[in-house]
């Protein structure tokens, strides 16, 4: 390197603010496209909500009449069905994943990238096709129902259209969203930690309880919210399989947009229903510091 | 439960040097605490422990040593319970514990990684094994504190801070405290020392004699280190591919070491190849041309072996003075090892010799010298 330049002052200051403003300028696509595809949207639909009922413009004199019309009407009925059947469908699949995650972290070797495979390639078909396949299982003289009417002589009626099997449905659709992050979870438990555990006489269960729960809490904390963030504003399956049987909020903000051609209504449904979920899940992630699991904070 | 005494601070029993006698008292066949007889441990094809047998006396310190591939580790995780051994029996006092899960021997071990619990504090780390037993939670702080104080940790300080905080020394106390406060009739050691640097590897080496000394337990440390295993062990066995190579008290291993391998693994050492050419005559193969070398005892005729001098056993010859074995050497570098210095002397282009002399006996001469050595500070050793 022949040339041996002085760095001035004012080249070194330019020098430490470069890196900034590159990050900056390739920040700013993304941020444009959330500004405009995702906060610019939500600020509309949350306005929305304080327009005259069954109007279509923004520029109208805002009201409560919607959020009245959502506390004299019925509308707690589906919130409380999408809350507790997004909670049922968590529970039924930590308690189902624990173990299959458990086995493809430390147990299976060559098994554990054929189930992540097999697991990933259902989710290249629709969930609405899946769910249809699911109708096919259960209906009248379905795959179920007609197997054992031929086999056993049984006569069932449609296996459809009951609460079992709408949480059924969520169970399947979400168990990627619950496995993939708790088998990283399980993964960040070091082997040699749950030896120590043992060898210093802990039987299975307390190594369960006190090692690999709590080590692997990062992955269940990830899962539970992602499984319950989706399936608490889940739709298919209560429509496709549960029929009318349950109506969750997703449908009756649905309706509200399409049948009713209520939009002011339907925004003010969305708006509390995202409220309601940002505080649900803020509650959860404060119970559960995930920073303090992974060992990074000092336990004050 | 053993109550653990506190290291007095200054105790005369601590100085004390306890003489070969009281090893010899030690000999397995008195009161082995741990049997390994005919172990072998397979897996697939490929034998990573074969047919091992030896015994641990109660309150030993055992070492196992063996460079990386020996099957130390193997042969460790057997005795501890996390392996099965494929063949062969091992005895806990007496008792068969092959097939006896680690959670259910009287056995503990300080691992590698140390496997410290990263989402349990100081104290909650060393009362883990005391809460699975479940004791009470005040008698469990008390033997935390009392271990913690042991181990040199102030526990005002460290019962509450959180192990992923601490320093390498500090975890190692840890684990340690941890493994004692399961108050095990063994304690294996898989090389917890090897991540530190080397004075606080010295210290700990120390202090971990100390506290073998003091608790009276049975340790039983697997290192790949044989100055590791001669500063802390009463015992050492020596592991070369999956087979016991020697065992012994570390003074018969360093004076007489069984074959090149063992001579090889004590450190830097001179291992000449020698063919016997009558007598005590011999030739030594240098790379270049073969040197006529004196033996210390005589050999037959196209015997090639391996002939060991210590660094220190080296000297340079002054006029006037005489050796055994005297060769000229030109002197490549020298570097000061403190109170030592090592030289590099080269003999023939491509075979150098590792030369020690204390500072006071430095060597006068500049490039060229005549180095030399006494017989009996040879040996002739299988390779």
């Amino acid at each position: 390197m022949s040339d041996a330049s002085p760095v001035t002052p004012s080249k070194a200051r330019l020098l430490e603010r470069v890196p900034g403003l590159i990050g900056a300028l390739s920040a700013s696509p993304f941020a444009l496209l959330m500004l405009f595809g995702f906060v610019a949207p939500l600020l509309c639909v949350v306005w929305f909500g304080f327009m005259p009922s069954k109007t279509f413009s923004l520029l109208q004199t805002p009201t409560l009449e919607n959020y009245a019309t959502i506390f004299n009407q019925t509308y707690f009925k589906s919130i409380l069905w999408s809350l507790g059947l997004a909670a049922v469908t968590v529970v039924i699949l930590l308690v189902i994943c624990f173990p299959l995650a458990f086995a493809m972290a430390k147990i299976f070797k060559g098994a554990a990238s054929f189930i992540t495979y097999a697991i990933a390639t259902s989710l290249f078909v629709s969930e609405n096709i899946r769910l249809f396949g699911w109708v096919i299982g259960f209906m009248k003289r379905g795959v179920v129902g007609g197997t054992l009417e031929t086999w056993f002589g049984l006569q069932t009626d449609s296996l459809l259209y009951n609460i079992p099997v709408i949480i059924l449905g969520m169970v399947y659709v979400y168990l990627p969203f619950m496995l993939f992050p708790l088998v990283l979870g399980v993964k960040m438990v070091p082997d040699q930690v749950r030896e120590a555990a043992f060898d210093l006489g802990a039987s299975r269960w307390q190594v369960f309880k006190k090692i690999d729960l709590p080590l692997s809490m990062p992955g269940v904390m990830i899962g539970s919210l992602l499984v319950f963030v989706l399936s608490v504003g889940a739709i298919s399956e209560a429509k496709i399989l549960g029929g009318q049987k349950v109506v969750t909020i997703a449908s009756d903000i649905e309706s509200e947009f399409t049948y009713a051609q209520n939009w002011p209504l339907g925004s003010a449904l969305s708006t509390m229903f995202i409220a309601l979920t940002t505080v649900v899940v803020f509650f959860a992630l404060s119970r559960f510091d995930l920073e303090k699991l992974l060992g990074k904070k000092p336990a004050e | 439960m053993l109550a653990l005494r506190t290291a007095p601070a200054n105790s005369a029993a601590y100085g004390l040097h306890l003489p070969v006698c009281f090893y010899r008292l030690m000999d397995p066949s008195a009161t082995p605490i741990l049997e390994v007889a005919n172990v072998t441990k397979r897996f697939g094809k490929f034998t990573a422990v074969n047919d091992v047998s030896f015994a641990i006396a109660d309150g030993e310190f055992f070492t196992l040593v063996g460079p990386s591939g020996s099957g130390k580790t193997t042969l460790l995780r057997m005795l501890v319970g996390m392996e099965k051994p494929t063949t062969g029996e091992l005895r806990l006092r007496g008792k068969i514990v092959n097939d006896l899960a680690p959670n259910k021997r009287p056995t503990c071990m300080v691992f590698q990684s140390l496997a410290l619990f990263p989402h349990m504090s100081v104290g909650k780390n060393v009362e883990f094994p005391l809460s699975i037993r479940g004791q009470r939670e005040s008698e469990r702080r008390t033997r935390a504190w009392e271990l913690l104080k042991l181990l040199h940790l102030d526990p005002n300080r460290y019962y509450d801070k959180n192990v992923t905080q601490c320093s390498g020394g500090e975890r190692q106390r840890v684990a340690l405290a941890r493994a004692l406060a399961y108050d095990p009739d063994i304690l294996f050691f898989d090389e917890p020392l090897s991540a530190l640097d080397a004075r606080l590897r010295k210290t700990l080496q120390k202090e971990l004699k100390d506290i073998q000394r003091s608790t009276k337990k049975t340790f039983c440390y697997v290192t790949h280190s044989l100055e590791e295993a001669m500063v802390m062990s009463d015992r050492v066995a020596i592991l070369r591919s999956g087979m016991i190579e020697q065992i012994g008290l570390p003074d018969e291993i360093y004076a007489s070491p069984k074959n090149a391998f063992v001579a090889e693994f004590m450190g830097e050492v001179n291992l000449l190849d020698i063919t016997a050419t009558g007598g005590t005559s011999a030739e030594w193969d240098t790379g270049r041309k073969p040197l006529a070398l004196t033996l210390p005892a005589p050999l037959d005729v196209g015997t090639k072996r391996k002939l060991l001098i210590r660094p220190e056993s080296l000297r340079f010859i002054a006029p006037g003075d005489t050796a055994g074995n005297t060769v000229p050497v030109r002197i490549l570098n020298q570097f000061s090892l403190g109170s030592r210095i090592q030289y590099h002397v080269e003999v023939v282009p491509g075979c150098t010799l590792t030369v020690e002399r204390l500072r006071e006996e430095r060597s006068t001469a500049t490039a060229d010298a005549l180095l030399g050595w006494d017989l009996a500070d040879s040996q002739i050793l299988e390779s």
